[in-house]
Formats: structure tokens, sequence, C-alpha cells
């Protein structure tokens, strides 16, 4: 222990159980007084291996594993696997199933940005806007549950294609939903924009410059608030994105207003998009065929998550499973800006920039630091010898 | 018998069991309405009741390492110090139990009392949630302490007595939220501040610091604390509307004023984004201060014959 020598530290910890975190992540904020001088992060407390066992499933099996990979963005996901799976089996989805499939992925956007605006004032202490803006989030909620018959993990991918289709009820019931978001976005928008006390807590609040960004590698909308223009939508685009392109919303401001207000205009490019669909749905089939085995090769897919760029890596060997899967979600990319803007920051504006980039733990965390009083800085271990580590600590507990 | 009326009215009417119940009714009317206007459900009327009930009842952990004689008497002080002030104010409109020129001083450094008791028993655990908790309370005593003292004197200058009685019964020809206004204002955003509600709860922000200075306190202690809080809110806002609104002249004046008051502050609390602590402290001292010492300079310019 080093520590003797410098002068006595006073730490806050926030997680991984602490009322700003809805999810478990541990950070380390040293103080002096209110100002934070130094901020340590620490993830894997819901690391639940799911690559590994995506490694164990047939293609289909992994379908439903990977729709629960994340909570919030459940379609993506499930997006980007089929994407890279159609790739690598060299299967095109039929038009109208990749016009649905940006449908219910900018729905899914909606229902995210609506509930990271109500967290966000939360952490504010803003609490009538985290009621009003998740009273409103219901409706997009209802949307999807009436389109697919579910509210979280829709389960509207089916490798090549979807598994439902709309009818003209539906549309309409998605129409007025659209209509009525779009106006209270607007309100929001108007409040952001506008409120002076909510103003005092985000202008000029954890500003990141666009080259910090660029060096940090932040993506999405924490990213393009600070003036980079980076969305795979645009950049690449997959699915029906070519077909019902996006345009791509950038402030210079880079600081929390800024975060906040790109987000809210998404949601305008969202539901222009989800209207303009609407419109011009192409005919056609549903899913195209896809054979129970994929070809031996390698895939990169890259989509446009709510939070940012999510990165699937597949390889094949040729069997009915995969033989790699690798997921990078975008928390961790934006986590260390977090770390770094900190700093400086007074204690009370912390949880605000950490609601800031919109963190989403269980979905990026990849290991597991076993840090025990003798070992205060923890080891990695091996396959083999975490496995060893398990069959050692079960047989001391049978004694 | 006259020992039998003084016990009456220390515990059970005007004092004692009336305010305990009185004060948690207020904060049930605050959580209640508080949440129509978060368009949410809300607690039922005897929630408050039910909480202490429940609170009661539970083991008190007493900490490592703190001061046992403060972490239990530091809740029964802040309770006491709510109950006493009550005796001087015209509580559901009826005279003051006990009166003597200059108790208006007593009563608001009683009323005081709650904030630094809950600063104190914060400092007394070494948990750092309450560490910081208990700094930003005593950061916000010194910040919103003086100007309210100067908003709750400036009844006091025209009426020309430092006798809360007196006070009232001047305010009830006089409408004085006309004839300061700013004095009004003060007094009620200092007074939001006294009872640590939205935007001033910096000192137990639950996204921040969980719940502050009284983090690690469970059971009789919290329970007192909280008893604490509801009884002052009725008797702050007593006093608030006795000053400004007109006095109290019998229990339907009183809760009339002292309800739409509440509904003021309930607007507020739902309206309003948490500041932090060095813009509480800027608002109060840049602002709040300076605007209520020039409404005094004209009280004294206007009142020189």
């Amino acid at each position: 222990m080093n520590t003797k020598q410098e002068p006595q530290r006073f730490v806050i910890p926030i997680g991984p159980q602490h009322p700003a975190l809805k999810e478990p992540g541990n950070f380390q904020f040293t103080v002096d007084g209110e100002i934070v001088t130094k901020a340590i992060v620490r993830l894997g407390y819901a690391h639940r291996g799911i690559e590994k066992a995506a490694e164990e499933r047939t293609w289909i099996q992994d379908l439903y594993l990977i729709e629960r990979v994340c909570g919030i963005c459940s379609h993506i996901h499930a997006l980007a696997y089929c994407l890279a799976v159609e790739q690598l089996a060299h299967v095109e989805a039929p038009p109208r199933a990749q016009a649905i499939r940006v449908l219910v992925a900018e729905l899914e956007r909606i229902h995210s940005h609506f509930l990271w605006m109500g967290v966000s004032g939360h952490e504010a202490g803003f609490d009538t806007f985290f009621m009003y803006s998740w009273r409103d989030r219901e409706r997009v909620m209802n949307i999807l549950e009436k389109l697919t018959g579910n509210r979280v993990n829709y389960s509207a991918n089916v490798l090549g294609g979807v598994k439902f289709d709309l009818d003209q009820e539906q549309i309409a019931s998605i129409r007025g939903g659209i209509d009525f978001l779009e106006e209270r976005t607007r309100h929001y928008l108007d409040v952001v924009a506008t409120d002076f006390m909510f103003l005092q807590r985000t202008r000029g609040i954890g500003v990141m410059s666009r080259a910090q960004a660029e060096i940090m590698g932040a993506v999405g909308p924490t990213a393009r608030a600070s003036n980079v223009a980076r969305d795979v939508r645009k950049d690449a685009p997959y699915a029906a994105y070519k077909e019902y392109p996006v345009d791509i919303i950038l402030d210079e401001r880079g600081d929390l207003e800024a975060r906040f207000e790109v987000r809210l205009k998404e949601l305008f490019e969202s539901f222009h998009l989800i209207r303009k669909i609407l419109d011009t749905l192409p005919g056609g089939e549903l899913t195209a065929r896809m054979p129970r085995k994929v070809p031996a090769g390698e895939a990169v897919m890259r989509v446009e998550a709510p939070r940012g760029e999510l990165l699937y890596f597949i390889r094949s060997n040729g069997s009915d499973k995969p033989e790699r899967l690798k997921i990078r979600t975008p928390t961790i990319c934006n986590l260390t800006s977090v770390v770094k803007l900190a700093i400086g920051h007074q204690l009370a504006d912390v949880p605000m920039i950490l609601a800031g980039i919109d963190p989403c733990f269980s979905c990026n965390d990849r290991s597991v630091q076993i840090r025990t009083s003798n070992d205060p800085d923890g080891r990695m271990l091996s396959w083999d010898e975490l496995r060893q580590h398990g069959i050692d600590f079960y047989k001391r507990l049978e004694k | 018998m006259n020992w039998f009326f003084v016990l009456l009215s220390l515990m059970v009417f005007p004092g004692g069991l009336f305010l305990l119940a009185g004060g948690m009714a207020y904060e049930w009317v605050d959580r209640k309405m508080l949440a129509v206007f978060q368009n949410r459900a809300g607690p039922r009327w005897f929630q408050p009741l039910a909480d202490t009930v429940k609170l009661l009842i539970k083991e008190e952990i007493i900490p490592d390492k703190v001061n046992e004689i403060l972490f239990i008497g530091l809740p029964i002080a802040a309770l006491a110090g709510g109950l006493t002030a009550a005796l001087y104010v015209p509580v559901a409109g009826l005279t003051p139990v006990y009166s003597f020129p200059g108790d208006l001083i007593v009563t608001l450094y009683l009323l005081s009392l709650l904030t630094l008791c809950m600063g104190l028993a914060g400092a007394n655990t070494l948990d750092r949630f309450s560490l910081i908790g208990a700094t930003r309370t005593l950061t916000q005593v010194f910040s919103y302490e003086a100007p309210f003292l100067l908003a709750m004197l400036g009844p006091a200058l025209v009426a020309g007595s430092w006798q809360i009685s007196d006070i009232n019964a001047y305010a009830g020809g006089h409408w004085l939220i006309l004839t300061q206004p700013v004095g009004f204002i003060v007094a009620v955003i200092g007074f939001m501040g006294k009872l640590v509600m939205p935007p001033f709860d910096a000192p137990e922000a639950h996204t921040e610091i969980g719940a502050g200075a009284l983090t690690e306190y469970s059971g009789r202690g919290l329970a007192f604390f909280h008893l604490a809080k509801a009884v002052e809110l009725i008797v702050g806002l007593s006093l608030v509307s006795a000053f400004y609104l007109g006095g109290l002249a019998n229990p339907l004046e009183f809760l009339v004023k002292t309800l739409a008051l509440l509904f003021v502050l309930i607007g507020l609390q739902s309206l309003l984004t948490r500041m932090r602590i060095d813009q509480t402290v800027g608002m109060w001292w840049r602002y709040g201060t300076l605007v209520v010492l020039a409404q005094w300079l004209v009280i004294i310019l206007v009142m020189r014959p």
C-alpha cells in the first residue's frame, strides 16, 4: 500500500448500489470539499457471460439470448445479430421486413430517449419532469406492445426477416401515438432549452470538446452533442436506412444542455422517419429462407443503437452454432468520458454527467475482477484458472 | 387545578398530540398534492402516521464510533425544539399559550434547532454520505437563516413589537403581503430552505448522497426527525401566514390561509429543479439578503415620523 504518503483522501463511492444508478457499477470519486479531483470506474457487477453462452447455442437459440443483452435496446441487438448472420449466410431479408425492422428500431429509440430524459430529470432533482416523461413513454410502449405483443423484448426479428406484419388498424394507432409524442417532445424541448432552473444544472456542465470526443472515442448522441458527425445510420446504412435516410443532428456546445437537445431533436427525425415508412411501406414477403447451418466466415455489423454505435463480430465455422460472438456496446465507449469530465466538477453535477451519456451497464460488462482483502489490486484469471477457482471454492464450502 | 391545564396545553392541545397530528396531516397534504401535480397516485391519508408507527417499532441501529448520547439525544432535541416553538405561535388561530415580549426571536431560534440537530447528527457519524450531507445542511443554514430572520423581523418593525401575538393582532388589520411583498417572498423561500424542500434539497439529494445527514438513522431517531419536520411545517406555515397574510384570528382563517400557503409551496416544489449547494448560497447572499435589506431600509425611511 503506497497510500500512506498521500494526504488523507475523502472518497465518495457511487455504486454498486446507489440511488443514482439504476444498474450496478462502481464509481469512486475523490472529493476536495464538493469538487471532484479524481474518478475511478469499476465495472463487472452484472457480467452474465452471454458471449460464452452464445457459443453453446444454435443460431436460432442465440436470437433469444441476444435479445436479452440489454433491457432497453433489445431490438437493436437482435437486429445487429440478424444482419450479421444474414450477411454470413448470403441471405437478404425482403424489403418489407427491412422497413418493419427500421420502424421498430425507431420506436425503440423513442422509448429509450424518453426513458433517458426522465432519468436525467430525476438526477437533476426535477421529479415532475421525470414523472411526465415516463407517463408519455407509456404511449410508445403501448404501440410496441400492440405491434409485437411485448413491451420490452419485442422479439420482432427472425433470421431472414421479421415475425409480424402491420395492418391498417395498427398503422392508424402508430400515427395517433406519434402525433401525440411529437407534441410532447416539442414541449419537453421547450422545457430543457428555456427553463432557467434546469439550465442552471445543464448549461456549461460536463463540456466535451470535439477533439476530446474524438480522442475518447465517444459515440452516439454523446458524440453528436460535441459536433462529431458520427451516425451509423448515415455512415453505413443498414436494413432500410438506405431507402429512408435520416439527418444527423449536431450541436457544437458539447455540454449537458447540448446532449439534451440533440437527443430530443433526434426524436423528431424518428417521428418523421416512422411516418415516411408508414406512408411507403413496401409490399411482399416477410421472411427469406434461412439455412440451418451458416457457412464458415467472419462478419462485422455496425448499427446505431439509441446510445450510439453497437458492434457485432461473428465468426462461423460452418456448423449450426457460432464459433465466436463479440459484442461492443456504446456505453463502454462513452464511459471513459465520464471519468474524464467529472474531474473539476462539483459532486452534485456528477450524477448528471453520468446520466448524460445514457449509461447501460449490464450490457457492457465483459469480465469480473476478483478483489480480496489480501489482494486489493485484483488479478486476471484465464479460463482454466477460473474453472479451477470455482472447483476449489465449492470444495472449501463443502468442508 | 392550574397545573392540569398547563399539562393539557403542553401535552394535548394546542401543543403535543394536536401538533403531531396536525403536522402529519399537513405532511400528507404536501405529499398527496405533490403527487397529484406530478401525475402520481400519492400516499393514502394515514401514510405519515403509518410511517411513524413503523419507524418507532423498528430497531434503532447505533453505528460504531459515534457519540451515543448525541446520536440518541439530537432527534429528541429537534422534536422538542419544534414543539416548544409552537407554544408561542398562534397555531390553529388561537392565542399563543405562552407569550412574552421578544418571543419572536426565541421562536425563530427554536425553529433553527431542527436543522442544527440534523447537521450535528450527520457530523456525528463516520458515514461519508452523512458527512457530506451534514456539510451541506450547515452550509445551507448559513445561507438562508439571516435573510429569513430579516424577513420575519420586517412585520415586527411595522407592528412596533417583537411579540408574536402583538404582530398577529397588528397584521389582522394590515395585509403585509401587499406592503412588504419582498419580505413575504423571502420568508416563503427561506422557509422552504428550512424544511429542505425541493429545490433546496441538496442536503438530502438522493441521487448524490443517499439520505444525506440522516443516512445512518433508522427507527426511533429517524421517526423523531420526521415528526420534527412535520411540526415545523405547521408552525412555520402559521408564523408566515400570521405575519403576512392578514393574521390568524380563528381556526377557519388558520386552515384557509395555511393551506393556501402550502399550495404555493407545493407548486414551487413541483416546478423547480434542485439547486446545487453553491447556487443556493449564491442566490441567498447575492440577491436574497440584499433585497430584504433594501426593504428594511424602505420600511425604516417610511416609518420615520
